[in-house]
This record gives structure tokens, sequence and C-alpha cells, in this order.
């Protein structure tokens, strides 16, 4: 279990199928996602077991998100994390609307991203959000991304066009801002 | 069983998993390990095939037990090389509130005996972490010697780390 | 292609099979390795075949060494890559004798170490040398290589126990 201030990140189990699966249909939560269409029960099942199944490791690293409480609120991994390049792209979901604007996503991502430098030894951290997200931009700000490219009508969506804002964070800022602030240490 | 003089040595069991998850998410434990990411109780991995491999010459891993019964931790021989008579020791001791009490120290040597008087093996060597030095002193009391110190070989809580080699020969080692 | 002085390293061929297996069956060149038994041509093949199908990656890159003239002389390669620490294990075999003591392994450590720090983006580079190899042994001293320590007894061979020296060299030290 990685341990944050309001947040514990541990491995996925079958048992989160259900509010994966409740999660992922709810269209609040997935509207800035990249989730157009809706998820039968059985292909989250599908998913969820070919991510536990499988040994966690540096290629696709995912955990569940959990309060103090153990209370399953949401999800966190990274994709395609490159060796050489030790760049990766992160996405995460709180799938329970009540845990939203309380600081778990903040405090998910800190921990998930000193995991990502201080035990993967990445140099670089990026991550795409809609330009509409109001709320996510501002939490991932807050962890120290900086806005690098604005991707022009990248998404389609409600009838219309929409841009995409790639944001990243360097191993280097990473460092600079935990010495700066307390963070999650 | 290989009965030692604190604890007992043996064959993993399908009870076990839930005790050895539970470990092997336990950071305080697995800090010193090669252990990295979380495990889930349902990874089709190592912990999870542990009781179905028949116990062999390539693959020797126990259980610890203390004398009353009690799993605290597991202990295993990997990389065996029978040309060369060498094999690598790995061990955790899961339980918490059985460190520093020479649990750890009774399962090494116990686990040794076995290695040169059963397995007939004549060097077993192992790989500590530069800043785990309870491990250390217990390897230093079960008769490890220090061979080789790999600069920056581990990178784990932000920094490189140095990893220490120890080893013990057959002609060296007093039971 | 990876250049180096005297030597290039590129992918292994299947041009390259009987040579490889020469080599691998002269216990002249293997008894400085970790080979002991022999190997038909056959499984050499096999073996040839997995590494030259497969793209070359970051997990083991496997390279041929060529003179500048194209003669395949050895191979090189880097194993048990770990991308969270940065660390590798480096293994190499001039196959044509030769070509021993010409200089030409130590330009080929240097060309895949450089490979290592460089485009692989690597912090370690170890590797195991048998006590009584001199010849390796120097020549890594030169390619930059510093002696760790000494896994006792760690192989057997000839009818005796042998140290193996374990070299690591770091990139904070290493000198292009």
């Amino acid at each position: 279990m990685i341990e944050g201030k309001l947040v514990n990140l541990r491995a996925r189990e079958m048992t989160d199928v259900d509010r994966m699966y409740r999660w992922i249909n709810d269209r609040e939560v997935t509207r800035y996602l990249n989730m157009r269409y809706a998820i039968s029960y059985l292909a989250e099942e599908a998913w969820v077991r070919a991510s536990v199944e499988a040994p966690m490791g540096y290629e696709r690293p995912g955990f569940a998100i959990e309060t103090k409480h153990g209370q399953h609120i949401g999800t966190i991994n990274f994709h395609l994390v490159t060796p050489e390049d030790r760049a990766t792209s992160l996405g995460i979901m709180i799938g329970e609307q009540s845990h939203w604007s309380r600081g778990y996503g903040t405090d998910a991502m800190l921990t998930f991203m000193r995991f990502g430098f201080e035990e993967m030894n990445l140099n670089r951290i990026e991550l795409t959000v809609d330009a509409a997200n109001a709320r996510a931009r501002a939490c991932y700000r807050k962890c120290g991304l900086t806005d690098e490219a604005r991707l022009r009508q990248h998404r389609f969506a409600g009838g219309a066009y929409g841009d995409t804002v790639l944001m990243g964070i360097l191993r280097s800022e990473w460092r600079r801002k935990s010495t700066e602030t307390e963070g999650t240490r | 069983m290989i009965e030692g003089t604190l604890v007992n040595l043996r064959a993993p069991e399908t009870g076990d998993l839930e005790r050895n998850t539970r470990w092997y998410n336990d950071r305080d434990v697995t800090r010193f390990l090669s252990v990295r990411y979380e495990i889930s109780s349902t990874e089709k991995g190592w912990l999870r095939d542990l009781p179905s491999k028949p116990m062999s010459y390539d693959e020797v891993f126990f259980a610890i037990d203390t004398k009353d019964g009690v799993h605290i931790g597991n202990v295993n021989l990997s990389g065996v090389v029978p040309e060369d008579r060498a094999c690598t020791l790995g061990i955790t001791i899961g339980e918490k509130a059985y460190w520093s009490r020479g649990y750890g120290t009774d399962a090494v040597r116990t686990v040794l005996r076995f290695a040169f008087d059963e397995m007939n093996l004549n060097r077993v060597q192992l790989g500590v972490l530069a800043y785990n030095h309870r491990a250390y002193a217990a390897y230093k009391r079960a008769g490890f010697v220090e061979e080789v110190r790999q600069r920056q070989a581990r990178y784990a809580h932000g920094a490189y780390h140095d990893s220490i080699v120890m080893s013990v020969l057959r002609e060296e080692w007093q039971p | 292609m990876i250049e180096g002085t005297l030597v290039n390293l590129r992918a292994p061929e299947m041009g390259d099979l009987e040579r490889n297996t020469r080599w691998i069956n002269d216990r002249e060149v293997t008894r400085f390795l970790s080979v002991r038994y022999e190997l038909s041509s056959a499984a050499e093949e096999g073996w040839l075949r997995e590494l030259a199908s497969k793209p070359m990656s970051y997990e083991r890159p496997f390279f041929a060494i060529a003179t500048k003239d194209d003669v395949h002389i050895g191979n090189v390669n880097l194993f048990a890559v770990v991308p969270e620490d940065r660390k590798c294990e480096l293994g190499i075999m001039i196959g044509e004798k030769a070509y021993w003591s010409q200089g030409y392994g130590t330009d080929a450590l240097r060309t895949i170490v450089r490979f290592a720090f460089e485009e692989m983006n690597l912090n370690r580079v170890q590797l195991h040398v048998f006590a009584y190899n001199d010849r390796a042994f120097a020549a890594y001293r030169k390619a930059g290589f510093v002696e760790e320590g000494r896994r006792r007894q760690a192989h057997y061979a000839d009818g005796a126990y042998h140290d193996a020296i374990v070299m690591s060299v770091l990139r904070d030290e290493w000198q292009p």
C-alpha cells in the first residue's frame, strides 16, 4: 500500500468491479474522459481481471484509490512508460462524486507522482485534459504540472469540437516543489 | 519440516496467500526487498503459484513458522547452478512483531544447513541493500562475508543505493 | 549500426549462424564464458533465429561486432536491464581468436557503454569476469570499468572453483 495524506493507493481487486462499472457508465464522471460508449459489466469485469491477474510492473502500473477509511473512490495509472525516456502519461478518475473538490484527487495525484519519481525513477510525467475541465486543470496545476501544448479541436463531443491541453511535469520541477512545500512526505 | 531452534521451515500452503499478500504490500517490509509495486490478491504471479510448485533443487521456497506454528515469513534459495553448486538466498520476515528477536537469524542458519548438508551446495550468496543495517548484522551473525559493493545498484525512495553481495562458503561455514 | 573506432555494432543476422556455432563450441573461447556444454547447430540456429526475428529492444540489446571491413568477429549484449534502477549487465565474446589483443574488444566495449549511457539512458553497467581471465580484466579496466569485489568460488570449471570479479561503470564517472 502506498500511503498519502488523505488516500492510500492499493492494487486493484475483483471486488472493485461493481464500483468501477458504475463509475464508467456515469456520464457525469466520464464527461471529460475518453469514454463515448456504454460499457457492459462483462467488459468492465474483463478489463479489471486482465489488470489484476498480470503482475504490476514498470510498463503499466495502476492502482485503486482508497480513503484512509478504506473506501474505494477512484483509480489512477500510468500508460506506456518508456524506459529510455523515463517518461509516461498519467490517467486518473475519481468515480465517487461525493469525493470531488475535497482534496482527494490532488492527494492521489501527489502520492502517485511521488511513486513515479521516487520509486520508478521517472523523469517526466504528462497527461492530457479537456480544456473545459476547469476543476481537473486546477488540481493538476496545484500538483505542479504546467501547460505545454493546446491540441486544437482534438476531440469531438456533445456536437462540437473541443481543445485538449497537454500538461507535464519534470523530475527537477517535482524536486524543487517537494523541497519548497511540505508535500505529502 | 526442517527444524531450527526458534523456527521451522515448511512448504508454502494456500492458506498463506492472504498473509503473504498483506506482507508484500506492506512498504515497511518491502522497502528492504526488490518489490516495488502493489500485488493484487488475484494476481496470477509468483505468490499464487507458490503452493502448487513442487519444491525441488531449482525452486526451494520455505514458509517460516515459529515453534508454535505462527507463519512469520518466507525464505528461499534461487538461481541454483548445479555445476557451480551455488545459489542465492532471499528472506522476508513479514510479521514486524517478530523483527529483532532472533527469528530471522535462526531461519537463515537453518536454511544454510539445508543448503550445505542436504543440497550439497558449496556457496550461498545474497544481496542486501546498504541501508538495511538490521539484516546486514543478522547475516554477519549467521556467517556471511561481505564480497562486493554494487554501487548505485538500486533506485528507491528518490535516490540510488548500493547493494552488497555477501556469501558463505561451505569450507568456512560453521553449523 | 552503431559506429566505434575499430568496430561497428550491428543487429544479428542468420548469416552469422556458422560463425556463432563454431565460436560457441570452441573451448578456447568459451572457457571465459558461462557456456559449459556443446551446442548443436540446430540449437544455435533456433537461438539465432529468435534473436534475429525479434526487434531489438531495451530488455536485451544484442549486437554482432564487425570490423570496419565488415568481418564479424564476435557479439556483445546488454541484459538484465532494470528500468527503475537504470542498470544492466554486459556480456561480450570475441569469437575470432585472430582478433584478440588488438584493441577490438576494448573498442566494442567502449561503443556499447556509450550506447548504454547516451541512448538507453542507463546509469550503471555491470559485468562479471572470471579471475583467471586477465586479458578481459585489463580490457574492462581500459574501458573504464571499476572492480567492486569478488564472488568467491562462484564458478566451477576445469576441475576447480574460481572467483568471479564484479566490475561496473557508472554514468557519473564514465568518460566517453
